[in-house]
Order: C-alpha cells, then structure tokens, then sequence
C-alpha cells in the first residue's frame, strides 16, 4: 500500500516540476535598423542590449532594453540627429517585451506579440515571426520587427529636403541561455 | 490507513494546485492591434544595482532595473534633448543655407566667363563681383550655423562627418581669399591693366574652393 502511495504521488508531482520556474538571461545581442532615403541607405548597430525572461506556470515573460545612444551608424552626426529626432535623452531606452509559452522552446519557428516602447510611445507588433535554433545550453533567436517612423510618432528626418521611408525594420539576433 | 488517505488527498489538492494557473495563463496571450495606443513618461527609474545574472527574488515579470543598466543610462535628461534640439535646428540651417549658397557660387563661376579675357566688360566684372559677393555672405552665414551648432560633451566625429569638416580647412580660407584677389583683379582690369601679381591667382584660388565646397556638400549627401 505505501509503495502505490508513493507512486502516486510520483506521477502527481509531476505537473509541479514541469511548471517550476525559470529565467533565462540575455548573453549576447546584434539588434540592427536600417534607414532607406533615395540617396543612400544606413544601418545603425547597438550590441548594448540586456535582456531577461522569467518562466511561470508554462509561460515565459521576456524583456529585453537597449540604450537608444548605443545605436552607431558610423557616422557621429547622423546618431546625434537620430537620437534627436526619437527624442532619444528624454526616453534613453527602447523597452521590448513579450510572453512566450514555454513549451514553444523547441519550435524552430515561433510567432510573438511584442510591445515596445520607444520614444515615448508604445507599439504593439502582432504575430511577428522568430526563428529559434538551440545548441547545448543557449538558444539564438532572430528575426526582423517591421517596425515604421509612425508607429512611435517620430518626424522623418530629411536630408537636402528629401524625407526618409517610414519603414525601419529591425533585425535582431540575440543568444539567450539559462540562469 | 486513515492517515494514508488523508495525506493523498491533501497532496492531490497541493500537487493540482498550479494546473488551473497554467490553463489561465495560456488563455492570456497579448491579443493588441498593430498600432501606437500609448504614451509614456520620462522614465525615471529606481537606481539599478542588481546585475542581470543575479537571480530574481521574485517570479513575477522582469523590469527594468532587473537588467543592471546604470542609473544615467535609463533616466531622462530633457537639458541634453533641449540641446540636441538646438543642435538639429542650427544644423537644419546650415544644410539649407549651404543649399542657396550653390546658387549664386555656380552662377558666380559662370560669369566669370564675362569677366575677364578678350570679351569681357565693366558691366560683366559687376554681375560676376554682385554674384560673388551674395555668394560670399551667405557662405559665411552658412559657417555660422555649423560653428555656432552645440556638441554634446565627449561626442566622437566619426564618419563622412571628418571629410565634410576637412574641406572646411580648405574652402573656408578660400572663401576669404578669392574676393580679395577678385577684388584686386577688378581693380587692375578697370585700369585697362593685365591682372598680375598675386590678383592671378584669383581664378585657380576659386577653383579649388568651389571644388571642396561641392566635396563637402556630396560627402555628406551621397554614400561613397
């Protein structure tokens, strides 16, 4: 009789394990935007983002933060005027967060919602697709956030009188592993 | 045996416990249309000092101060925006003023042609001094803007930026000196004299100034 009890109690605890907690921590980042005028295009480049995602009860909530100065394009005059332009000293960070089942860990290819924050507005980004590929103890996640001047109401600089496209993806790689 | 089937009922109420937590919160995926609803504040966060390793002491979602950013990196500064606002507008300025200065500097080369040599006249010298000298002014209005521009403090110039304050250092001293050679080869040629002496080199002096006015316009215009 005590040895059925204890089986029991085996398989019962079960679903317990498989929600314990856990978080994960951002190792390293490559998060890129890429600006189009009809004279030239330019990428900025920050390598500066810190990220961490703390798993619950089957779900997973992330965010991850960049400084919007850490952003280079190579070119001094053009991120003084971007971080102008997004208003980039009085809202310093771009805030990105997400909720992520956690049994989607092992999808090659998942589909998130994200909200960022930027230039002191927040967009909502629906289903937006990530590739995830996980080697021993790290998982690489990529993709591109189609994001646009308008969504964060920033001006569209000029350049000799010319505006720059509204669209701004974003590409993201980042390395994530376990705490 | 009593004992036995309490505590199995008692694990089962634990144990089942997190399963109606994990249904509730598969049911709470973000479901927001694609577009800005929100403004936020200046963020004015608590100083950070836990390291993004150090494990949280709670389960709840991570925040900001859970990164380790220090506390300057995540604070507003409206002083720096006001004067990166600054910076913008003189800069917008200088961009269009250096714009109209092509304007009267390209018309200015063109009517050299009437200026001088066998064809020209007093009247052509005037046009080509009148042009050169709406040139020459708003060149240096121009200058003012870029000069007078604030920097934020331990700005590093890097980029095509250089280049475009390289040629300064060339056509800056030229814009200084092609009037006052122009200036003395008007005067030598209303004398009914030859231009010579220094006032010759009036016409190579404005080549090279033009030509590293045009450089430092496309080096910031045209991706190379």
């Amino acid at each position: 009789m005590d040895k059925k009890i204890l089986v029991a109690l085996l398989f019962l605890a079960l679903p317990s394990l498989a929600l314990a907690d856990s978080q994960w921590v951002l190792e390293k980042s490559t998060l890129t935007y890429l600006v189009s005028h009809p004279l030239h295009q330019s990428e900025g480049v920050s390598h500066a983002a810190r990220g961490k995602g703390v798993c619950h009860a089957g779900q997973c909530d992330f965010l991850i933060a960049v400084p919007v100065k850490s952003f280079d394009s190579g070119d001094s005059n053009r991120d003084l005027h971007m971080l102008q332009v997004t208003r980039g000293a009085e809202f310093p960070m771009v805030i990105v967060r997400t909720r992520i089942a956690e049994s989607e860990r092992t999808s090659a290819t998942i589909l998130v919602d994200l909200d960022i924050e930027f230039a002191g507005q927040t967009a909502h980004y629906k289903q937006v697709q990530l590739q995830l590929v996980t080697q021993g103890n790290e998982t690489r996640i990529s993709g591109t956030i189609p994001a646009t001047l308008s969504d964060f109401k920033i001006e569209p600089p000029s350049l000799l009188t010319i505006p720059v496209k509204n669209d701004i993806p974003v590409r993201m790689e980042m390395v994530w592993h376990p705490m | 045996m009593e004992v036995y089937s309490r505590i199995v009922v008692l694990s089962l109420c634990l144990l089942m416990a997190p399963l109606p937590l994990l249904a509730q919160a598969s049911n709470n995926s973000p479901a927001v249309a694609p577009q800005n609803q929100t403004t936020a504040s200046p963020s004015q966060n608590k100083p950070a000092e836990q390291l993004p390793n150090a494990p949280s002491s709670t389960t709840s979602a991570p925040s900001l101060t859970d990164l380790g950013f220090p506390p300057e990196a995540t604070q507003s500064n409206a002083k720096e925006q006001a004067l990166l606002d600054k910076r913008t507008h003189m800069l917008k300025v200088h961009q269009r003023m250096g714009l109209i200065t092509t304007i009267p500097m390209m018309a200015a080369i063109f009517s050299s042609a009437g200026a001088a040599g066998k064809g020209s006249d007093p009247t052509g010298r005037d046009l080509h001094l009148a042009l050169g000298a709406v040139a020459g002014d708003l060149y240096f209005i121009t200058a003012y803007y870029a000069i007078r521009a604030p920097k934020p403090p331990g700005t590093e110039t890097r980029g095509p930026i250089r280049f475009h304050k390289a040629m300064a250092w060339i056509h800056g001293p030229g814009m200084i000196l092609t009037p006052i050679l122009g200036a003395m080869a008007y005067d030598q040629k209303n004398n009914g004299e030859k231009v010579h002496g220094i006032a010759s080199a009036h016409v190579p002096v404005a080549i090279v100034t033009a030509g590293a006015f045009g450089a430092a316009l496309l080096s910031v215009s045209v991706k190379f």
